[in-house]
């Protein structure tokens, strides 16, 4: 039994490795990066800046000047560049992580907040706080491709792993849409808590969170039927949530603390104490630990998902929000 | 007249929920102060959500729910304008309470979503109080006039701290 299951791998493997030297997968060019992350990169929004944080020792390395405000944040799948909206100077700023450097910045509409990038497909998808669209962006030509009409204010944006679906936080709609990224139709409207803001997929693709600032608990979206399957009350104004090890931590702006429920049950597991108006929030590769970025008092805090504890802070620049995928 | 009426109507339709809108950066303040007293006579004066007549632009404190999450006031300025607040938390062992703004015309003060904490730490005779807010600009679309922008809104909450942490030493200090 265990001879053929080492089989099936083995001749998974080779098929795999086939297919890539044919060049028929992955459709793009940008491979899926898979070692642990290493580090941290924190938007520091009032600071005009970004903090790049080692995880290891937990201590800022570099912190670079981006103007704009800058706020959202996501990774390219290789996690080489990151992709952060400025909505003051209303662009997209491409950085390259491994040099350090702006690559690129151009303006992307409006209102730019949300970012999530495609897993597959070279695009990246930005939320207009103020057009109330989602502009479909090819970030290496500097441009916009496409936009989506969604509804009022979209903000957290989050891509199923298999990258069929995108789902947008329309925060001023109280719902959420579902676009199938092979058209760019927006095939569903779901209604959710009030005001959501962040948005987290887990790594099946088959439910999503939604933060709802205003009604102060997490909706959860089954994303296969379009149904909210659960709704679990948190702290005051929540802001965004991260799964790991089959918990939900979701970061309350106004509590100064992060509510961790489980997942199979909804039940509460604890309110954990931590920095004022924590923010974004994200888990490592193993969800061993979560990383919360505290956006009032300048750093970036390390949370052990089973101690449930704050085991390491780095400090940051001014006002850090992370909002998105900030690990690489 | 219609044609104002119109103008607002449209206005309102390009931004369906204008007042609690979200889009410019969020702006902090932090003010200090040393006071020369002891840590629980501070907290005596400021502790009590539903009396904030130790800060001189305060004429009036009138609200309910006492000092539990949840209570409100409506503070009436010495200048005439309301500020309607909520508290959030109320923590006397640790001295510090956080409260939200509810209602408040910008021209009272410029300011959306505001939320705040104060709290007091002693050491011996010696006492330091902090007050932190946390809002936007009382403008929450692109292109805000001046009085309306980031600056005028930080301005006008530091000048509330400052004004308030002085005349909260001055009273600690002097007995006055």
């Amino acid at each position: 039994m265990r001879q053929r299951s080492h089989n099936g791998l083995v001749i998974l493997a080779a098929a795999l490795s086939a297919a890539v030297v044919l060049g028929c997968w992955p459709a793009a060019a940008e491979p899926i990066a898979t070692h642990p992350f290493s580090e941290a990169l924190v938007t520091n929004q009032t600071g005009d800046s970004l903090s790049i944080v080692s995880l290891a020792d937990m201590k800022s390395v570099a912190e670079i000047a981006i103007s704009g405000n800058p706020a959202g944040i996501a990774m390219s799948p290789d996690r080489k560049y990151a992709f952060i909206t400025s909505p003051e100077s209303k662009e997209l700023v491409v950085f390259d992580a491994d040099t350090r450097q702006v690559a690129k910045r151009f303006n992307v509409g409006e209102g730019p907040l949300g970012v999530a990038a495609h897993p597959s497909n070279g695009l990246v998808y930005v939320a207009d706080w103020y057009v109330h669209k989602i502009s479909v962006v090819d970030p290496l030509a500097g441009k916009v491709v496409a936009q989506i009409a969604v509804g009022d204010s979209p903000s957290g944006l989050a891509v199923t792993p298999d990258g069929k679906s995108l789902l947008s936080a329309d925060r001023d709609s109280d719902a959420v849409s579902i676009i199938d990224t092979a058209t760019n139709a927006r095939v569903k409207s779901i209604p959710v808590g009030k005001r959501p803001f962040g948005i987290t997929i887990d790594a099946e693709g088959r439910r999503a969170y939604t933060a709802n600032v205003a009604s102060d608990d997490v909706s959860i979206i089954d994303i296969a039927t379009g149904t909210v399957v659960g709704t679990v009350p948190v702290g005051h104004r929540p802001y965004a949530v991260a799964l790991a090890r089959g918990r939900a931590f979701v970061t309350n702006q106004y509590g100064s603390s992060l509510s961790v429920f489980d997942l199979d049950s909804l039940a509460p597991v604890k309110t954990i104490e931590i920095g004022d108006h924590p923010e974004g929030i994200m888990a490592d590769a193993t969800g061993a630990n979560v990383y919360v970025a505290c956006w009032f008092d300048n750093v970036l805090m390390r949370i052990d998902t089973d101690k449930l504890t704050v085991t390491g802070e780095a400090a940051v620049g001014d006002g850090p929000r992370a909002f998105g995928l900030f690990l690489r | 007249m219609v044609k104002a009426v119109a103008l607002a109507l449209a206005t309102l339709a390009l931004f369906p929920t204008f007042a609690s809108a979200h889009g410019p950066s969020r702006q902090k303040v932090t003010e200090t102060v040393e006071i020369n007293a002891p840590a629980d006579k501070v907290w005596g004066v400021i502790g009590n959500f539903q009396d904030m007549s130790w800060h001189p632009a305060v004429a009036k404190t009138e609200g309910t729910g006492g000092n539990d999450a949840n209570a409100t006031r409506t503070l009436t300025l010495t200048s005439g304008g309301t500020i309607d607040e909520k508290l959030i938390s109320n923590d006397p062992a640790k001295k510090i309470y956080k409260y939200e703004i509810t209602k408040v015309d910008p021209k009272v003060l410029p300011v959306n979503n505001y939320s705040s904490n104060i709290s007091v730490k002693g050491e011996g005779d010696k006492s330091t109080v902090e007050w932190k807010g946390a809002f936007y600009r009382g403008f929450m679309n692109n292109d805000p006039p001046p009085e309306l922008n980031d600056e005028a809104a930080k301005k006008a909450v530091q000048g509330v701290y400052r004004s308030g942490l002085d005349a909260l030493k001055k009273k600690l200090e002097t007995g006055g």
